[in-house]
């Protein structure tokens, strides 16, 4: 029998509504003209106003670095969370951590975010810190939030792992942090790797909740973008759009050929 | 080491941390704007002078402010926001200090008629000094609009609100702010009303001749016009002089060239003055005055004005600003126009509640 090719043009379809916003995007960068959306002819110019504008260059350094630092806070307790919810007695109290850990998950930015400014600020006023809010409370703020994420990624490819591999390991004498260090942490490997790119790409374009809990001398990327459209979007934002796509793609691929190898 | 020794270190250091506040503050001054709302070389050069560093961050709204205000210890020592509602809003509730005159001389260079017109939401003046600012008028598309309507009043609120006019213009798009703030009064005063009136049944009046325009504008939208009108997919759109402005200069750029006009109407309009103010929780409140005394010279604001295509209310400023830019009428209207320029109080709750509902009514509404 013939196989039908409407199957075919549906998964064409799927991936140009993916990626055709992102092709435009891209080709506008390359724009000449002033105008987002009309076509002037090729050039580079606005890679190079962007780079020489040091308020979206400030902005850039500090995103990838609250994005960094985030991810890899949240990495930390996600897993040591997930791995003690699903490795513990199962019983009562468990569960509900596990629903309490989930809740950042369904709850709105605008909720979260309004929920840690006014913690930070009755922090301040009780135990006199943060004294300022600034980069530090937005990398407690994303660590938050990515923390719940990260645990249900670990908690998903723990409940695949086979248990057995943990057992033998204890049987031939291996004491419990050395089977966590040697078994139980490179199995895991891949949804690490994939929880930590999901925290920071959450980090790197949050604005609601970092819009509230910043403070002076730290704007991210997202604010600078947004603040921008007041006097008018410039190509700008496209040719900076590019290069974040240009960094993701490098990343996705590095994370792809690592868990390649792994299998 | 002895007990006294370390008794009279702590005592010295203690002494030492007490007088560094009263010497000097760090210099430092936390300045809280919109992007790219002042000149490129307006920080740089402030530090220069004074040697106290600027820490320059954004927001996206007047909303975000309103929050990190209201909620305290923002941090910040400098604050833009707009006159009405916000700024009027912040100084009831007591998120400002009162500015040191005497620590900002430039401020004697103010003009005059805005300082006015701002003590309608800041009495006396005391809390916010004018930036920058705007008024609101309509932008059109002169070579549609002259084809469809010959005589089409290219001065009055009448392009927008009289229903001939609107009928014949509505094939080629008609957009309107969605801003009952900006709308209600544009409708008095084209009604020959007080546009600050506060009284249900003008109110009413205004809603009733809206809802039956409502057909007419194709939609009601703050920010979409900028790019229809400069693209000529619409041609009448009610706006913000400075979105205006830069739908004008996007027309002139684009291949298929639109002539746009802007005009402020003839019977007056709102104008949006961006106030500088500092916070009551402020710890730089110096460095903060002498950042605003820094933007009110007339070389500095006159650069930023180039810079953001903004009018200032700083009048020796003008012979540093371009002469595209000063002898623009949207940008800075003649005297005539300005005495007719307002910005609107503080409504009463219940006005403000009735007024909210009605728009909403009209927005919805069927087409």
């Amino acid at each position: 029998m013939k196989q039908s090719r409407f199957p075919f043009a549906l998964l064409l379809f799927g991936y140009a509504f993916l990626y055709a916003p992102i092709a435009i995007l891209v080709t506008y960068s390359f724009n000449e003209s002033k105008l987002v959306t009309v076509w002037g002819g090729f050039s580079v110019r606005w890679y190079g106003e962007l780079l020489h504008d040091a308020a979206f260059v400030d902005a850039a350094r500090l995103s990838f670095e609250v994005a960094a630092i985030s991810a890899t806070l949240s990495l930390l307790l996600g897993t040591l969370a997930a791995v003690s919810l699903s490795r513990g007695q199962g019983c009562l109290t468990q569960s509900f951590f596990a629903f309490l850990l989930g809740v950042p998950l369904v709850l709105p930015d605008v909720v979260i975010g309004l929920a840690l400014l006014l913690a930070f600020v009755a922090a301040a006023d009780v135990v006199g810190w943060p004294a300022e809010r600034g980069a530090v409370t937005i990398v407690i703020a994303h660590a938050t939030i990515a923390t719940a994420y990260v645990a249900v990624v670990v908690r998903a490819r723990l409940g695949e792992l086979d248990r057995s591999l943990e057992e033998a390991a204890q049987d031939l004498g291996a004491r419990p942090l050395s089977v966590f260090l040697r078994i139980t942490l490179p199995l895991l490997f891949p949804a690490l790797l994939a929880g930590w790119l999901l925290a920071f790409t959450l980090s790197l374009d949050d604005v609601v909740v970092a819009q509230f809990v910043t403070g002076p001398g730290a704007t991210t990327l997202p604010m600078e973008i947004f603040s921008s459209v007041r006097l008018g979007l410039s190509p700008k934002i496209n040719a900076l759009g590019t290069l974040l796509v240009a960094a993701a793609s490098a990343a996705v691929w590095i994370a792809w050929r690592l868990s390649l190898r792994q299998k | 080491m002895s007990v006294f020794a370390v008794r009279s270190m702590a005592a010295a250091a203690a002494l030492l941390f007490s007088l560094v506040p009263a010497l000097a503050e760090e210099p430092v001054v936390n300045v809280y704007n919109w992007s790219d709302y002042v000149a490129k070389d307006t920080l740089e050069r402030f530090t220069k002078e004074t040697g106290i560093k600027v820490n320059y961050d954004v927001y996206d709204s007047n909303e975000v402010l309103d929050t990190k205000l209201m909620s305290g210890k923002s941090g910040y020592d400098v604050v833009f926001p707009s006159a009405s509602p916000f700024f009027s809003q912040q100084v009831r509730a007591g998120a400002y200090q009162p500015l040191d005159k005497a620590k900002l001389p430039n401020a004697a260079g103010l003009e005059k008629m805005v300082m006015a017109t701002l003590t309608k939401v800041d009495p006396g003046n005391e809390y916010g000094l004018p930036y920058m600012m705007a008024a609101t008028g309509i932008g059109y598309n002169v070579d549609k609009v002259k084809a469809i309507l010959q005589e089409a009043p290219t001065d009055s609120w009448k392009l927008l609100f009289s229903p001939e006019m609107l009928a014949k213009l509505k094939a080629c798009g008609v957009s309107l702010l969605d801003a009952p703030t900006e709308v209600v009064p544009a409708m008095l005063l084209h009604q020959k009303l007080n546009p600050l009136s506060e009284s249900s049944i003008d109110l009413e009046d205004a809603m009733k001749a809206l809802g039956e325009l409502r057909p007419n504008y194709r939609y009601i939208h703050s920010s979409k016009y900028i790019n229809d009108l400069a693209n000529g997919t619409i041609c009448v759109a009610h706006g913000y002089v400075g979105d205006l402005v830069q739908a004008r200069s996007r027309a002139r750029e684009a291949k298929k060239k639109q002539n746009i006009a802007i005009f402020i109407p003839k019977e007056g309009a709102e104008v949006n003055i961006d106030v500088m103010a500092v916070p009551k929780d402020a710890k730089h409140p110096d460095n903060a005055h002498k950042f605003i005394n820094f933007l009110l010279r007339p070389d500095v604001i006159g650069e930023i004005t180039n810079q953001t295509g903004y009018a200032n209310a700083v009048p020796a400023s003008v012979k540093y600003v371009l002469y595209d830019i000063k002898s623009d009428p949207v940008i800075y209207p003649p005297a005539e126009v300005q005495n007719k320029l307002f910005t609107l109080q503080v409504p009463t709750k219940d006005y403000e509640r009735s007024r909210a509902r009605a728009w909403t009514k009209f927005r919805t509404a069927k087409k």
